[in-house]
């Protein structure tokens, strides 16, 4: 049991000397001259990995500081207290690739449709948005009553392949699937007011048809939007809108019915 | 390191074999294109002495199958259609899209056996635009539920986009006996499959009218009482055959 300790001790240990090389050692606790031979070995280190604990015998000052002391880092174990290292590290929300700021610009190019869109803000694929959206779409429709969460699941993976094909084919410069699946999920939003109102009271008459309809319409012409400013196909937004409209219209026979 | 050699291997058969690009030329168009042609589907041409042109385009067609598919799928969720084996989706896309990939392969065979002017593309291009008056037929009927009204939309609006389809097959293919089987052929698949797509999903109507109350079923009820006589015989039998083969 020690043994897998110290492994996973090494794992933790090697990784952070690879990011905070440059942070200085001297926070770690650990013995000098170990900090200065890891100095010397940067380059070996970088390209040997962090992950490749090699060894696990605690007997790393004659090897090349891969493997360092263990025993009196404080924030190796994280069930210890994260109190020293805690600065050096990049914030948790920067390593995960999370931007709020751009998640709030692309929500809000979504929820206004007539505001022309930026081309560039699609350029990064962020599925963070998209997964909390589908989450959101998901638990509106279990408080309606309806377990469906394959469902969606299986209809968005399908609709962003399909999109993504007739994307490919339509427009000059080719998309990836992320961007496609970025956009598509980002315009679900709309649809998650719709099954939200469907909690209240039911779509299945008249005025929710119409609601359902005006929907459709408004995610469809943000998706649209957003794509052809993106891909630079200003002539074709109603040929765009279309395919998108005929997917949302799924997602709103999935929360009328 | 294996996992490169693995994802290069597998790169190199997907653009081998999923090459989608040949189809980039079929796919560019405008919106007024699509609009142009999508009512000139309608209307049957009247010079058929010299080759008609058919534009040989798939983003209508495929839009077109796709819309079928929805209107479809809203008529069975309206009428709470039961599938037992598989589901409403893969019922409704495999219909569609087995009637227009079959249909117009099946065309293409039969075009190449009487030695008609006309090409897959074009074939599968002016098929696919038929289906809009399916789709017109299907939308007002799903939603409006007499039948007699029903009757009048399929010999009108499928009637016209057939003699629009037949009249420019006529136009590509010489000889009476050639035209016949091609055009009779394609007329009666294409007028029969609207009305198995109108029948096909309503059957589960008639069953559960009798045993069906709440608020959100009145435009059923019509159904009942508004059918004359010989249109009941018409739809029992039908049922009958539907019931018979399925």
């Amino acid at each position: 049991m020690s043994n897998f300790e110290q492994f996973h001790i090494d794992f933790y240990q090697s990784n952070y000397t690879i990011e905070d090389q440059e942070e200085g050692c001297n926070s770690y606790g650990s013995d000098k001259n170990l900090c200065e031979s890891r100095k010397s070995q940067t380059e070996k280190q970088a390209a040997g990995g962090a992950f490749v604990p090699s060894d696990m015998l605690p007997s790393p000052q004659s090897y090349s500081g891969r493997i360092l002391q263990p025993a009196y880092s404080p924030d190796s174990p994280p069930q210890l207290g994260y109190v020293d290292g805690f600065d050096e590290e990049p914030p948790l929300l920067e390593e995960l690739g999370i931007n709020f700021e751009h998640i709030w610009q692309k929500t809000l190019t979504v929820l206004n449709p007539m505001k022309p869109a930026d081309g560039s803000i699609m350029n990064e694929t962020d599925l963070t948005g998209p997964m909390v959206f589908c989450l959101a779409l998901g638990a509106t429709l279990l408080m309606a009553g309806k377990v469906h969460f394959g469902y969606v699941y299986g209809m968005s993976a399908i609709g962003c392949l399909a999109m993504h094909a007739l994307l490919n084919l339509m427009s000059v410069s080719g998309v990836s699937h992320g961007c496609v699946a970025s956009v598509l999920g980002y315009c679900l939003l709309p649809m998650v007011i719709l099954s939200s109102s469907a909690v209240i009271f039911s779509l299945q008459g008249i005025p929710g048809t119409v609601l359902a309809l005006f929907i459709i319409g408004w995610c469809s012409l943000s998706a649209s939007k957003i794509f052809t400013s993106a891909l630079a196909m200003e002539g074709q937004q109603l040929l765009i809108a279309y395919p998108c409209a005929l997917l949302y219209g799924l997602f709103a026979l999935l929360t009328v019915f | 390191q294996m996992w490169q050699v693995g994802k290069r291997q597998a790169s190199r058969a997907f653009s081998l074999y999923a090459n989608i690009d040949i189809l980039r030329p079929y796919f560019d168009v405008e919106p007024v294109q699509v609009r142009a042609r999508l009512l000139e589907s309608m209307i049957p041409v009247k010079m058929i002495n010299f080759p008609q042109k058919i534009a040989g385009e798939l983003y209508g067609p495929l839009m077109l199958v796709f819309t079928l598919v929805a209107i479809l799928l809203h008529g069975m969720k309206t009428s709470d259609t039961i599938i037992r084996e598989g589901t409403l989706m893969g019922t409704a896309i495999g219909t569609c899209f087995g009637y227009w990939l079959g249909v117009s392969s099946f065309m293409y065979f039969l075009a190449y056996l009487c030695n008609a002017q006309i090409t897959m593309v074009q074939m599968l291009s002016l098929l696919g635009y038929g289906l809009f008056g399916h789709c017109i037929t299907l939308f007002v009927t799903y939603n409006i539920h007499f039948h007699s009204l029903f009757y009048i939309f399929w010999l009108v609006v499928g009637g016209l986009s057939t003699l629009r389809m037949v009249a420019v097959l006529v136009s590509r293919t010489v000889g009476h006996t050639q035209r016949l089987i091609l055009c009779g052929t394609l007329a009666a698949l294409h007028m029969l499959f609207l009305l198995y797509l109108h029948f096909a999903y309503h059957k589960v109507v008639e069953g559960i009218l009798d045993t069906l109350e709440g608020p959100n079923m009145p435009p059923f009820q019509r159904v009942a009482r508004d059918i004359p006589v010989v249109s009941n015989a018409i739809l029992n039998t039908t049922a009958k055959a539907i019931a018979l083969t399925l």
